[in-house]
């Protein structure tokens, strides 16, 4: 499935802002199952200095940096992207989840990577009521691909969907408190519980195709950016993207801007301004279906 | 030696002792170092004990070691001396554990090939704090450039590996301390033995900061990164940038433009290109790492991956510190080195490990546990603990067993330390410190012990106090360390100013000359105002007077609050009690004190050790009799007399030691600023008269100005208002009128760098105060009532005092480039914290 990418986020300032520096985390990765056919980073006012590279995750990031005073910034993102993730592997032939975990532990041949995904991070710490809420879904011994899609499904069921009762760091206690949030949060409450159990996630971010395909009911959290969960099935079957607002195992609807242990780590725009007084920002997100050129 | 605390099972070996070997022999190395202490004497120690403790205080040298951080700095008098050859094999030992470390980090900040072949469990590189995400693929090889370990002997006499440092490695600068105080104190302690200088070592670090440069140019502009004044290190980082000539900056001194590192100077951004890394690599950049840290420099890791800075040691590289690493060295030295580790670490496991698990915690525990990746944690012995302290600890390593490591307990060498007048044992470890010279590792032929208590030992708590030794590297023949030649440095422009100077060190000379001069004045009023307080016989009415403008004076400058002094039929009650509660704790003059004491602690750099010196010792010797004075009237004047000594202290150590540049400059041009606000305001409020009673104002006026002798040398006893207004406000002669502070205001602003435009405007405006001051007086002189003139004067010296404050605000707004809050976006929902000046 082709799709075109747009993305723009603007910021509003009350006051001149003198000096800004911003960290990106918005062109979207290549990755299998990914191809990004044309990706472009356009900045109001045009930055002084724009430089760019890989991180830790092999995201690409980009960094912004004006020094002449605004009071509006603006980043559009147009990209143009074809996904077609592979279909997970059959629930029943994964390996327990006991054994995926302890494989992590030792720091096993091929998992070695992946662990850095089991451990705390600051927004998504292997929580103890996060780790007994997901427990209900892995009974010992159950593949662990089964696990996570009754995971992914009782998130879906339990939660209802809120924008306005959490924020970018509402701790994942807090959210499985209320049951509610956006997908941020929910992505947060299952990696955080997978943690728990000794098991691998990443948050990872990027966009829902705004209208559902024909015929199916409107998604959640459609119109902004989007995350989901990476979840790690060991060696032998590698990752599976799992999106707890929606219960759908991700094959095309998504596309991936980058992954990280959470929010924090790739968070779209993050910066430093010097004066500026009270902001605002809006962001307006669009994933439409293209034509195959 | 101190009883183990009770229950704790002591080492499975007693530590051996330094000096003496198993038969009870002096060793051999110690004869010619012992001599001294017996022929000194009891008596004799003890006294040059007190001496070398003294030169620490005076020097200002406060302790970093935990628990007693503001403490003065202790160094034992007996050193630790070190054999040639054993030093030898300890520095080729130190030097391929920096080249293992240095080659780990490479393979952790890049491909984690080595690491991920099995070699390293992965919870010591991804659930390490000290592992920054941002520095992978940042890599600048070597990730180090400095490197220490901490060291004991252990009980068959071979020395282990306790601790690595890898980020800021702290304690040379201190190990140079001990040896140059020592050295002064204990003179022939040093003449009968052979031992190699420790300055060298600073030569080789000095030129191997400034191979760094990116740009590989030999005169960069190197500059130490600090985290500040109220660091325990602080007094390290000043003493370090001056022996290795480097600026010595914050965060806050620092801001990138464009993906380049600038100081920011009174006369512009200038650029840096090497940065000696003291402050948590955490810390150094907010928009990357620590989110809101007030310490760092947003963008600054931008600018280390474009290679325009060189940061040593690299950000991440308190990565190696983990304890827990240890565990895993021999086995990475083969593989990564293809060499046998030479040095070995404290037998060490990590608890991630099952079966190391069930090996520790099985009692009786030989061992000591310690988070596996925070090495600022001491250890501690499980049987230490109380029951449910334990119950507690091992809970924590069950749910979380791969944050936990433990150490074999492990009895360190004891070493004769001064104690009570005579020798005792005491158990001691070792840092050592090495640098990267662009080629080799090169160790200090020198250290710092430090001296342990048996019971800190065992159960891993700190006593409050600790003592420090100097470790004597015993020099062989013709030995001596002698690094690559120094990159040839071209010869400089000659430089008669110091455009350089921080434009946070101008404020804060600025705000030290304004403080000090406040205390003055705060002292020179509550004087003249206890002089008349303490006569017990009826006020005379032109006292009562003058007491109703001296309060009326205190209360202007805030010294004593606005209420609680009376005035009423011939007596002034309350005025007292306000000047005691000034000097008590919260009181007006004590703040100030903190002030000036702060200030003067974040100039300290800029000051040399005698200057320091002077203004420490007299502050101290004011505040302490200021803070004496009790209930005591006559107590407070002791204390006034304590500050204006203090001031004039000040006064004349500036003037006889300080190049005059920026950094006098500003602390002269905060302190005329002061005075010329003080005598403009203090003069309108005596003058605030009925005309009739006009001579009694002028008669406080010159005596406020310290100026009677000079006008009843002038006009002898007759005393009119013109002739006295214009000695206190236009005679540029006179050090303490208005007219003088106004026209060396002049002259400095004049001095000043920067571009004409403002500097012209800045020198104009105190040029038109000077002008207005002597038109004020040629007015008075010309009026056919000079009383009446004098008496309407109020209002004109009030606006003059105006004027001058303006124009500090001025000289703020442009030399100090306030830069306004900065905030964090699209991260903290929260508020963010203001960042001043972090941009």
């Amino acid at each position: 499935m082709r799709y075109r990418v747009h993305h723009l986020t603007t910021y509003a300032y009350a006051e001149p802002v003198d000096l800004a520096s911003h960290m990106l985390h918005l062109t979207p990765r290549p990755q299998p199952g990914q191809t990004v056919l044309s990706a472009s980073l356009r900045a109001t006012p045009q930055p002084s200095r724009v430089s760019g590279a890989d991180d830790h995750f092999g995201n690409h990031a980009t960094w912004m940096f004006l020094d002449l005073p605004h009071q509006r910034f603006e980043v559009a993102v147009e990209a143009v992207v074809e996904v077609a993730f592979p279909p997970p592997p059959p629930p029943a032939s994964t390996p327990p989840w006991e054994q995926v975990a302890a494989g992590l532990r030792s720091g096993a041949a091929g998992s070695w990577q992946a662990a850095e995904f089991s451990f705390d991070s600051p927004l998504a710490p292997a929580d103890r009521a996060a780790g007994l809420y997901a427990r209900h879904s892995f009974p010992p011994g159950r593949p662990v691909l089964e696990g996570l899609l009754d995971l992914n499904a009782r998130i879906r069921r339990d939660f209802s969907f809120r924008t306005d009762v959490t924020t970018v760091v509402t701790p994942v206690a807090r959210v499985l408190a209320q049951r509610a949030g956006v997908c941020q949060d929910f992505t947060h409450v299952m990696v955080a519980g997978l943690r728990a159990l000794g098991l691998s996630a990443r948050y990872v971010s990027g966009y829902l195709r705004t209208r559902p395909p024909p015929g199916q009911e409107a998604r959640r959290g459609a119109d902004q950016s989007h995350a989901w969960v990476g979840a790690w099935l060991g060696p032998a079957h590698g990752w599976v993207d799992l999106d707890p607002t929606n219960n759908l195992v991700v094959r095309d609807e998504h596309v991936v801007l980058a992954w990280g242990r959470d929010y924090g780590d790739i968070s779209p725009v993050r910066g430093v301004i010097l004066g500026g007084g009270e902001h605002s920002v809006t962001v307006a997100v669009d994933l439409e279906p293209a034509r195959a050129a | 030696m101190n009883a183990p605390a009770p229950g704790v099972p002591g080492p499975d070996l007693p530590g051996i002792d330094e000096m003496v070997d198993g038969t009870g022999l002096l060793r051999t190395h110690w004869r010619s170092v012992l001599g001294t202490f017996t022929a000194l004497g009891r008596a004799g120690m003890a006294e040059r004990e007190r001496r070398l403790d003294r030169a620490f205080v005076d020097e200002g040298i406060t302790s970093v070691l935990p628990g007693s951080a503001g403490r003065p700095w202790r160094c034992d008098l007996v050193p630790l001396p070190l054999p040639a050859a054993e030093f030898a094999a300890l520095e080729a030992g130190l030097a391929q554990r920096a080249r293992l470390l240095a080659a780990l980090l490479a393979d952790i900040y890049g491909p984690q090939t080595v690491a991920a072949e099995g070699l390293l469990p992965p919870a010591l590189v991804f659930a390490n704090p000290g592992f920054l995400r941002p520095c992978r693929f940042a890599v600048q090889t070597p990730l180090l450039h400095s490197y220490a370990a901490d060291l004991i002997r252990g009980p068959d006499g071979g020395w282990l590996v306790l601790a690595d440092r890898t980020a800021a490695t702290v304690g040379a600068g201190y190990a140079r301390e001990n040896r140059r105080l020592l050295s002064r104190v204990l003179p022939e302690a040093f003449r009968p033995v052979q031992m190699r200088q420790l300055k060298p070592f600073f030569d080789i670090w000095q030129d191997a900061l400034r191979r760094l440069d990116p740009r590989g140019r030999p005169n960069p502009t190197v500059a130490l990164l600090s985290p500040g004044t109220t660091s325990p290190q602080w007094f390290e980082d000043m003493f370090l940038a001056r022996e290795l000539s480097c600026a010595l900056v914050e965060g806050g001194d620092l801001t990138v433009r464009g993906g380049t590192v600038f100081l920011k100077t009174l006369k512009g951004l200038q650029q840096v290109d090497v940065l000696l890394r003291r402050l948590d690599g955490r810390m150094i950049d907010p928009l990357e790492l620590e989110a809101g840290s007030p310490l760092g420099v947003t963008g600054l890791m931008d600018a280390v991956r474009q290679g325009s800075v060189r940061m040593a040691n690299d950000p991440g590289s308190g990565l190696a510190e983990a304890p827990a690493l240890s565990a895993f060295l021999p086995a990475l030295c083969r593989r990564l080195l293809g060499e046998e580790l030479a040095l070995p670490g404290v037998p060490t496991v990590w608890l991630g490990d099952e079966a190391a698990r069930a090996e520790v915690l099985r009692p009786p525990s030989g061992w000591r546990v310690m988070p596996a990746m925070d090495s600022r944690v001491a250890p501690v012995s499980p049987p230490a603990l109380t029951p449910a302290a334990r119950a507690e600890l091992m809970a924590r390593i069950d749910a979380r067993p791969w944050e936990w490591a433990a150490s074999r307990l492990v009895s360190p060498s004891v070493a004769p330390c001064l104690e009570s007048q005579s020798l005792a044992p005491r158990p001691m470890v070792m840092r050592l410190f090495l640098v990267h010279d662009g080629r080799n590792w090169r160790a200090m032929p020198g250290g710092l012990a430090r001296v342990k208590d048996e019971a800190e030992w065992l159960t891993g708590r700190a006593p409050p106090v600790g003592i420090s030794k100097d470790v004597w590297v015993l020099a062989e023949e013709g030995s001596d360390l002698v690094g690559p030649p120094a990159p040839p440095v071209p010869a400089l422009r000659l430089r008669r100013t110091a455009g350089d100077l921080p434009s946070r060190v101008a404020d804060n000379l600025f705000w030290l000359g304004r403080y000090v001069e406040r205390l003055d004045r705060a002292a020179r009023l509550g004087r003249a105002s206890l002089q008349r307080l303490v006569r017990t016989a009826t006020l005379l009415p032109h006292e009562l007077m003058e007491l109703e403008v001296l309060a009326a004076c205190l209360i202007e400058a805030r010294l004593i609050p606005s209420e609680g002094v009376v005035v009423t039929g011939g007596a002034v009650t309350g005025l007292g009690e306000a000047l005691l509660r000034s000097v008590q704790e919260n009181g007006k003059v004590t703040r100030t004190f903190a002030d000036v004491a702060r200030l003067t602690e974040n100039v300290r750099d800029r000051l040399t050790g005698e200057m320091y010196a002077t203004f420490t010792a007299t502050l101290r010797a004011a505040r302490g009799d200021a803070a004496a004075a009790g209930r005591s009237l006559d107590g407070l004047t002791h204390g006034m007399v304590a500050i204006n000594r203090f001031a004039t202290a000040v006064a004349g150590v500036a003037a006889e030691n300080m190049v005059r540049g920026g950094g006098w400059l500003f602390l002269d041009l905060g302190r005329r600023l002061e005075r010329a606000w003080a005598v403009a305001g203090e003069v309108a409020i005596a003058l605030d008269q009925p005309s009739a009673r006009i001579e009694a104002g002028l008669r406080l006026v010159l005596e406020l100005c310290d100026s009677a002798i000079t006008y009843r040398t002038r006009y002898f006893d007759v005393l009119q208002p013109a002739p006295v207004l214009d000695l206190v406000l236009a005679d540029q002669g006179n050090p303490r009128g208005l007219g003088f502070q106004l026209a060396q205001m002049h002259t400095l602003l004049d001095e000043l760098g920067g571009e004409g435009g403002a500097r012209e405007m800045l020198a104009g405006t105190a040029a038109g105060l000077l002008a207005e001051a002597e038109i004020i007086v040629e007015a008075v002189l010309a009026a056919p009532n000079q009383a009446v003139a004098a008496a309407a004067l109020p209002p004109r010296l009030k606006a003059l005092a105006a004027g001058v404050a303006a124009l500090s605000d001025h000289i703020t707004r442009r030399y100090f480039a306030l830069l306004p809050a900065a905030q964090t976006l699209g991260w903290s929902a929260e508020a963010a914290p203001a960042l001043r000046g972090a941009a």
